[in-house]
């Protein structure tokens, strides 16, 4: 399933008329005059487990801090001595093991939004996640995921692109769900069909896409997705990645997958999104005194690998893709305030959104609700004061090109900027007009019936 | 970025690239890779239509039942479930009643397999388990070894067992009360025990004694952090999953609500949950720990807390008598009818379909909750799935995950491995399969792999899984194939389409759609007459290319469909 915009199907079925080379010149005069190609790329990082954001960024004065300490008196991040807070803004500090992420913050490519999440509580990870993937919180039957919807709609896309979006990790990402564009990939260097008798590879090959293109099933779909994947990534790659500007990526499958995302940025292939995890934040249990610990590790190989991503992307002329690059990070929610007696932390609310990129306005933003206890949601955890669909969007608009908010993000309605990356602002287009592609027969198969993934 | 010279750019770039140094790498790839005109394929093209929503349609109930209830057919399992009864509802009925009773049936090959394989672990009790492989401080070899022989042994029970059911819904119920088995040193030790006695010994019997089970095995206690849960530090991850994903489930869960603002049913029992039961679930199992000494659960009194509780509309007196707070509430949980409706949904899903018919959960779940006390009430639950008119006419809604395709190519080519844990084919099999997305035992979060076709018609997954296959009929020991396909092959059969026809049944139980099987036999033939012989039997090339399209055959949609 390609999910074009009406525009490019409608391309389509003309380029098909017209032959190949009328294609482009149909492109250009269905586009109108003014519309420019948006080669912005975006890369969503998803801390699967509830990242305890307290122990990241946190308090460093006032009443809060007292709070903090309060509530925390193993895990809370010191002040002092060899482990302390490295200091934001003279009210937050940062967990020491983020050293490159405090590093990015100084050269302002790093933004931090406090207090960010759903503003409907789900204390559910499975759910939660659902929701944010989809874009669709307290509806986890939506067909398709958020950036699925995003690179469907985008009014600024050429409607031919070779990789426009992978999604590093086992399988495909559901914030990509019903994205029949998208690699799955995990390591280029076992991507190929290398495998079997070799001198009848190559005649095998031809077979199996001969078999997939037999019919139009969702199955053959795939078939044939995945085959033109291998092709670009087999004709592509080859040899071992040399990260470029001295960047040192962590050991472990999160450093690589940071990696593909670079060595496939750099095929200039015209990437456009990226989604890539990282796993274990759900440290009910032994999580580390004072941000240290397996927090701390965790902590470090997500400050290091970011950092890491930068620096290797952040090449000067044609290299200088940092300058065209936004990356999000987020979980499904923060962990409680108050630390449980096995010195860890249990289901919370509130979290913070990472935004790191050539173009983000470094520094705190949204609005810090506080620790007192009147000021906690549902009397336990950091509130939610900034919806992180406002975060998405405002990265959508001004990075992106995408106002098309009612189709990403349907039934969004109150989108301001916070200020958190540069760009033009668009009046947000809240009409889900957009979105009769989604139902208008073009569908995917039945993943409109498609339901719950764990349950 | 407008385009001058009517390419898009990134297919200018594309170009450049192979006029650099890419090209060796382009030249390298063999013209199978290419597409017709321009070089490679992009993947957002206009005109590159949404599917059709066609699918297959259902084949016998002979190939229904071996692929859903069974890891595919072996070579005369379909003629052996035909000759079962004079139609196909018969044939099933009485495929399902056998399988639903896995000790009458013979599986002494397989017991013969698994004493050949030289597994030590498999028959070592709890108790034993923790003396040798926990306490003292083993080395790490002596350590995951239950986890080691656990795994090679499902493979080999998935290939060569009978009992075929029973591994299907093995692998069903270890995903639902999953558990990381890497997540920690005192876990991998009593692995054997958690597949053995928790999950296997479960699967056709009581849902009530199986979560009594899970509750108090040391695995899940750890897994989930209860072990720790005391009066003074109540840890709820045990508990909040034990809602959400191994009783009523997400489907049933309010979210941040008041108790008494969760709709009723007719019996004024609440219909689902919310945090508040949560956490006061967390209180009725305080105290349910692990006694690091023997590897046993134990229950501490002096960790439980003693007051009144309040827990899906049921008050909970204080004081109870040792454990029956959390005995109530096991109670409650395999009591509820949303917990019956969400067991229902899941199995119709692993089953039938993704998105299963409500009419078939509802029947499921309604013999679910007939027989909450019964010995075998959940081998019930899966035989009124399985008869079922949905399960006969539903194909095609989804494929297999990688296990299954893992498992029925072997079964199908019947390759031959020993499993043991020194047998080097063993491991590059074992490494090869880890690369298809489904590394058994290994999902680190407690909801278990996915089960919808969204996330395993993946990329990964399918390049993983096509990978796999063409490994498993090339890979040779000292001349020796594991699949020996030659050797297989009648030696009467010896055109393309003859040898093409023969290995689509033996694979698959059944014809392919015509076209796909034009595309085996022009794969076979290499433009030649596909109705003259080869030289199978003296030409190393013919027998290569024999090999490869038995790959191509299990990398096919056909093979695929379940």
């Amino acid at each position: 399933m390609i999910q074009p915009t009406r525009r490019n199907f409608i391309v389509g079925a003309a380029a098909a008329a017209a032959g190949a080379t009328g294609a482009i010149k149909t492109r250009m005069a269905f586009a109108g005059p003014d519309a420019e190609d948006n080669n912005e790329l975006l890369v969503f990082v998803f801390l699967r487990g509830g990242m305890d954001g307290l122990s990241l960024v946190l308090p460093i004065t006032g009443a809060d801090r007292s709070h903090y300490e309060t509530a925390r008196s193993y895990l809370a991040v010191p002040n002092t001595g060899p482990d302390a807070a490295l200091a934001l803004d003279g009210i937050f500090g940062i967990n020491p093991n983020a050293a490159p992420l405090h590093d990015l913050y100084q050269a302002n490519h790093l933004a931090i939004v406090v207090a960010a999440g759903m503003t409907e509580a789900n204390r559910s990870h499975f759910d939660a996640m659902e929701f944010i993937e989809r874009g669709t919180p307290g509806n986890k039957l939506t067909s398709t995921g958020w950036l699925t919807r995003h690179l469907a709609s985008a009014p600024n896309l050429p409607p031919e692109i070779i990789m426009p979006s992978i999604s590093v990790g086992s399988v495909q990402a559901t914030s990509l769900l019903g994205d029949m564009n998208t690699i799955n990939i995990s390591d280029p260097d076992s991507f190929n069909l290398q495998v079997g008798p070799w001198e009848w590879r190559s005649a095998q090959r031809v077979a199996l896409r001969h078999l997939y293109t037999q019919d139009s099933t969702w199955l053959h779909q795939a078939g044939l997705q995945t085959l033109d994947a291998v092709d670009i990534v087999e004709l592509n790659t080859g040899g071992n990645y040399v990260p470029s500007n001295g960047a040192v990526y962590p050991s472990g499958s999160f450093g690589d997958h940071l990696q593909v995302v670079a060595q496939m940025t750099k095929l200039d292939l015209g990437l456009r999104v990226a989604t890539i995890d990282l796993g274990g934040w759900d440290t009910h249990e032994g999580q580390g005194d004072q941000g240290q610990g397996y927090f701390g590790g965790e902590i470090s190989d997500l400050a290091q690998g970011l950092k890491a991503l930068y620096t290797d992307l952040d090449g000067s002329g044609a290299s200088n893709y940092t300058g065209r690059m936004t990356v999000v990070v987020q979980s499904e929610f923060g962990r409680r305030l108050r630390e449980n007696a096995d010195h860890g932390t249990d289901h919370g609310h509130g979290n913070l959104m990472l935004v790191m990129g050539g173009n983000t306005n470094g520094g705190i933003h949204g609005q810090w609700p506080g620790l007192a206890n009147e000021d906690l949601y549902d009397g336990a955890d950091l509130a939610v004061t900034t919806d992180f669909r406002r975060v998405l969007s405002e990265i959508l608009i001004r990075r992106m090109g995408n106002n098309k908010l009612g189709v990403v993000f349907p039934g969004y309605a109150d989108y301001q900027p916070l200020g958190i990356v540069t760009g033009v602002d668009l009046p947000p287009d809240y009409s889900a007009d957009g979105s009769a592609i989604f139902n208008d027969g073009f569908e995917s198969g039945d993943t409109s019936r498609w339901s719950l993934t764990t349950g | 970025m407008a385009s001058k010279d009517g390419m898009t750019p990134d297919r200018r770039q594309l170009i450049h690239k192979a006029g650099s140094p890419f090209r060796k790498a382009a030249a390298r790839v063999s013209e199978g890779t290419r597409s017709s005109a321009g070089g490679t394929r992009s993947m957002r093209r206009p005109g590159h239509k949404p599917h059709s929503k066609a699918l297959p349609a259902p084949p016998s109930a002979a190939v229904i039942a071996l692929n859903r209830l069974a890891f595919g057919p072996r070579p005369g399992d379909i003629a052996h479930f035909n000759s079962l009864g004079s139609t196909d509802e018969l044939r099933l009925i009485a495929h399902i009643d056998q399988q639903l009773n896995p000790a009458a049936i013979d599986d002494s090959a397989c017991d013969a397999r698994l004493v050949a394989a030289g597994f030590t672990t498999l028959n070592k009790s709890q108790a034993q388990l923790w003396q040798d492989h926990y306490l003292g401080d083993p080395p790490w070899n002596v350590r995951i070894q239950p986890v080691y022989e656990t795994e090679r042994a499902t493979f080999l029970k998935g290939a060569h067992s009978r009992r075929q059911l029973l591994e299907v819904l093995t692998d069903f119920w270890h995903n639902h009360f999953n558990i990381y088995c890497w997540s920690s040193s005192r876990i991998y030790p009593l692995w054997v025990h958690w597949d053995r006695d928790i999950i296997r010994g479960n699967t056709m019997g009581n849902f009530r004694q199986m979560l009594q089970d899970v509750a108090t095995a040391p695995e899940m206690l750890y897994y989930l952090d209860n072990y720790t849960s005391s009066n003074a530090g109540p840890n709820e991850n045990f508990a909040r999953e034990l809602l959400e994903l191994h009783t009523l489930g997400a489907e049933n869960y309010f979210g941040v609500m008041l108790q008494g603002d969760v709709p009723t049913d007719g019996q004024g029992r609440p219909l689902g949950y919310v945090d508040e039961d949560v956490f006061e679930a967390t209180r009725c199992l305080t105290g349910w720990t692990i006694n690091f000494d023997t590897g046993f659960f134990e229950y501490r009194d002096d960790w439980h807390d003693r007051f009144q509780k309040h827990v899906l509309g049921d008050h909970y007196p204080s004081d109870q008598p040792p454990m029956k707070d959390g005995q109530d509430l096991l109670d409650a949980l395999a009591s509820h009818p949303g917990t019956g409706r969400y067991i229902a949904r899941k199995l119709c899903r692993r089953l039938i379909s993704d998105d299963p018919p409500q009419a078939v959960v509802d029947a499921a779940a309604a013999v679910f909750t007939a027989n909450v006390d019964a010995s075998d009430q959940l081998a019930k639950v899966v035989r009124t799935i399985v008869l079922s008119d949905e399960f006969l006419s539903t194909w095609g809604e989804k494929i297999k995950r990688p296990f299954e395709i893992a498992v029925s190519s072997i079964r199908a080519t019947q390759a031959e491995f020993s499993w043991a844990l020194d047998e080097s084919a063993t491991d590059s099999f074992l490494w090869m399969y880890d690369q298809a997305s489904q590394p058994l035992f290994s999902w680190r979060t407690p909801d278990g792999f996915t089960d919808v076709k969204e996330a395993w018609k993946s990329t990964t997954p399918r390049v993983g899984t096509w990978r796999l296959v063409n490994w498993l009929i090339d890979r040779e020991d000292d001349g020796i194939y594991r699949a020996a396909v030659v050797a297989h092959t009648p030696t009467d059969i010896r055109t393309a389409t003859a040898l093409a026809d023969f290995w689509i049944h033996r694979i698959l139980g059944r014809a392919m759609p015509e076209s796909e099987r034009y595309e085996i036999i022009d794969f076979m033939a290499q433009g030649h007459n596909p109705d003259l012989d080869l030289p199978l039997a003296t030409d190393d090339d013919t027998q290569e290319r024999l090999r490869s399209m038995v790959g191509l055959i299990c990398m096919s949609p056909s093979f695929l469909w379940r």
